[in-house]
């Protein structure tokens, strides 16, 4: 216990390391996860179209929380070269053509579409004006090379829903107007018609699947997983130069079990690890917010499952510390197979590259990493208010993990 | 049947995995209580693994060893409680001072605050380490560690204590101030085993010796009436070279 309070770089190493990882990586990553998440984005647009299809759009991205519609750039009209130009230096990741004439078209269509349900001999109901109907292209989307797939799935899906509703409330004036020539009833033009846009944000997409955290809620318990679990390396480095030193041996000859004083090595560190993870957890509730980043938000009902995820994560870590420090046989052994076996785990488990952005098969491949278990446990906390039970398979499987780790290091220790 | 020895050792074999010969082999030894008993032999006799095995690091293949009617097999959790030990390697952390090293042996030994805090100052004066308590063990020369390792087998005054090579290595005030206070020790009624192979140490110091070598008792007595018995011979070192012959060993 002693020891490690004396290795004061180590102990540093432990605290200052994830840290600093968290500082860095949520910097870093923040602008990467925050078209991910459901925060004003800026989307340029421009609107050719000075009818209801163009001025609904437009108003409908307004109104919407998701995006943050910009028609000028400093204070000018802009063209769409210089909307390209935009996206292409990454200042902008999405801009928006509305094509000239974009309802007429609609319109056009829409009656083409009316048209054709009346019987032939009824004749031309509508005077269909010169405008090609035919044309398609309403909408033009640019995005920035960078953008990733999934969220521009999600614009799309965004636009597409608002269109619809457009295309709706011009269908039903349409009906109206035709109702009103050859019925001569005349419709109210009513209130409500004009709110029947009613925008959702809505995730589409395989978003809607996967938990999709914001740069925070990945960060913090990432790389507090990371740091628990690097404590392999001072663990299992005290075991072996104990080994080394004979001081096993001497304790060997002295009463009291040897199992009792591994597993009090054992408690020391995993509560490091605890006091790991409440350090991170301070960290991203009070520091990150003075860097300008969202702050990590818990539900109090989750404290709980927090507490229990926190802990099967410190033993699972321990025990691979212990693993690690039994079968290895030199010190330097065990740092470069502890460090390096702590990265490989981390990076399959989604604490470098988050699983959500990982291939199908990288994600069947994460699952067998510890790291991931902790991490998934972590997620559905701060994403789901996830309560004990949901987060019990977690845990279980990060004791099991545990167990096995003991199990292996006492078998190990019987066959030498 | 004859009244037990205070340490009895019969047929004591010991085969280490992976070997051809047996690294103690039918080894037969008895010793009584208060006895400085001398285990003596050139390297790789097998000095180091009788010892080991008499306190419990490791396992035997065959034979049976009893002490103070305690079965070594069946009894080991009492008899930890009644041994001291000095490894012949440092075991100590050396990245703690000699208190922390002391006190954290001495807890595992169960003893407890001042008690404990008063013992190990007063060992630490005995053998001239008095200052040296709130320093480091990597910051110590080799015979002072050596006084630590050794401290930290006699905290809780063991009724038998095991050293193996307690002076090897050290310089002469070292090497007197761990022989005077193991006699002074042995005074006060421990018994102590203990390695060498040092003869004319041992002929001063102790009260029987054997002499080992590939496993096997080759002579055991008194030092004095050995001496003695072997025609020609003035030393216990004359002894030990007229049997173990001349040739090198590794
Ligand atoms: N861990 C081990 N594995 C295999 N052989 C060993 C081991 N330890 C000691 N030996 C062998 O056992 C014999 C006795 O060794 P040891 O008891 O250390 O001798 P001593 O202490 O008298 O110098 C030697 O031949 C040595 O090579
Ligand atoms: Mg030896």
């Amino acid at each position: 216990m002693l020891l490690l309070f004396r290795d004061r770089a180590g102990l540093a190493m432990l605290f200052v390391m994830p840290m600093a990882l968290i500082l860095i990586m949520t910097l870093l990553q923040d602008s990467t996860f925050k078209i991910l998440e459901e925060k004003q984005m800026s989307v340029l647009v421009l609107n050719y179209d000075a009818d209801t299809f163009g001025i609904n759009i437009v108003e409908g991205l307004k109104q919407s929380s998701v995006f943050d519609v910009v028609e000028r750039l400093d204070g000018k009209a802009f063209d769409e070269n210089a909307m390209k130009q935009q996206l292409m230096l990454g200042n902008y990741r999405i801009g928006i053509v509305i094509r000239k004439n974009a309802t007429t078209a609609l319109k056009n269509k829409i009656r083409l579409g009316i048209q054709a349900q009346f019987p032939v001999e009824e004749g031309p109901i509508f005077d269909l004006d010169s405008t090609d109907a035919s044309d398609t292209a309403n909408v033009k989307l640019y995005f920035d090379p960078i953008t990733q797939s999934v969220f521009r799935q999600n614009i799309i899906s965004a636009l597409h829903e608002f269109s619809a509703a457009v295309e709706a409330k011009i269908l039903f004036g349409i009906y109206a107007d035709l109702f009103n020539d050859m019925l001569d009833i005349q419709l109210k033009p009513t209130q409500k018609l004009k709110n029947l846009v009613v925008f959702e944000q809505e995730y589409a997409s395989t978003a809607i699947n996967k938990i999709v955290p914001n740069a925070v809620q990945h960060n913090v318990p990432a790389w507090t997983i990371f740091a628990m679990f690097f404590i392999v390396i001072p663990l299992a480095g005290n075991l072996i130069k104990e080994r080394q030193s004979g001081v096993a041996m001497r304790l060997k000859t002295m009463p009291g079990s040897e199992q009792a004083v591994v597993f009090g090595k054992g408690v020391v560190y995993f509560v490091v690890g605890i006091l790991q993870a409440i350090f991170m957890l301070l960290i991203g509730f009070y520091v990150l917010p003075l860097f300008g980043m969202y702050s990590l938000k818990i539900d109090s009902h989750t404290l709980p499952a927090l507490a229990l995820i926190i802990i099967a994560t410190s033993m699972a870590a321990t025990g691979y510390g212990i693993v690690i420090g039994t079968i290895a046989t030199s010190q330097e052994q065990s740092s470069i197979f502890g460090s390096i076996s702590v990265v490989i785990l981390a990076a399959l488990g989604g604490v470098w590259v988050p699983t959500f952005m990982m291939s199908e098969f990288m994600v069947t491949v994460s699952k067998l990493s510890p790291l991931n278990w902790g991490l998934n446990g972590f997620y559905d906390i701060f994403l789901r208010n996830a309560n004990i039970t949901e987060v019990l398979p977690y845990a279980a499987s990060l004791t099991i993990f545990f167990l096995l780790c003991l199990l292996i290091s006492r078998f190990y220790t019987k066959f030498k | 049947m004859a009244e037990q020895s205070f340490i009895e050792i019969t047929g004591l074999t010991k085969w280490y995995k992976n070997t051809t010969v047996a690294a103690v082999d039918q080894l037969n030894l008895n010793i009584d209580e208060g006895e400085i008993f001398g285990l003596l032999g050139p390297n790789g006799a097998g000095k180091t693994t009788t010892l080991s095995i008499l306190c419990n690091q490791i396992p035997f293949s065959g034979g049976d060893i009893s002490i103070n009617g305690f079965s070594l097999k069946r009894n080991a959790m009492e008899l930890k409680k009644i041994i001291g030990v000095v490894p012949q390697e440092i075991a100590l952390y050396d990245k703690l001072t000699a208190f922390e090293n002391l006190r954290f042996f001495g807890n595992l030994y169960g003893l407890k605050g001042n008690f404990l805090k008063s013992r190990i100052a007063d060992c630490m004066v005995n053998f001239g380490l008095e200052g040296k308590l709130n320093k480091k063990i990597d910051t110590f020369s080799g015979g002072m560690k050596r006084r630590v390792n050794l401290i930290a087998g006699i905290l809780h005054k063991p009724r038998i204590l095991f050293l193996d090579e307690p002076t090897v290595g050290i310089d002469v005030q070292s090497k007197t101030v761990i022989i005077d206070y193991l006699k002074e020790l042995n005074k006060e009624g421990t018994t102590i085993l203990y390695t060498s192979h040092h003869m004319d140490e041992a002929e001063h110091f102790c009260t029987r010796i054997a002499i080992i070598d590939q496993g096997k008792i080759i002579a055991k007595g008194a030092p004095s009436e050995m001496i003695k018995l072997q025609k020609g011979c003035e030393s216990l070192e004359d002894i030990f070279l007229h049997l173990t012959g001349r040739k090198l060993r590794d």
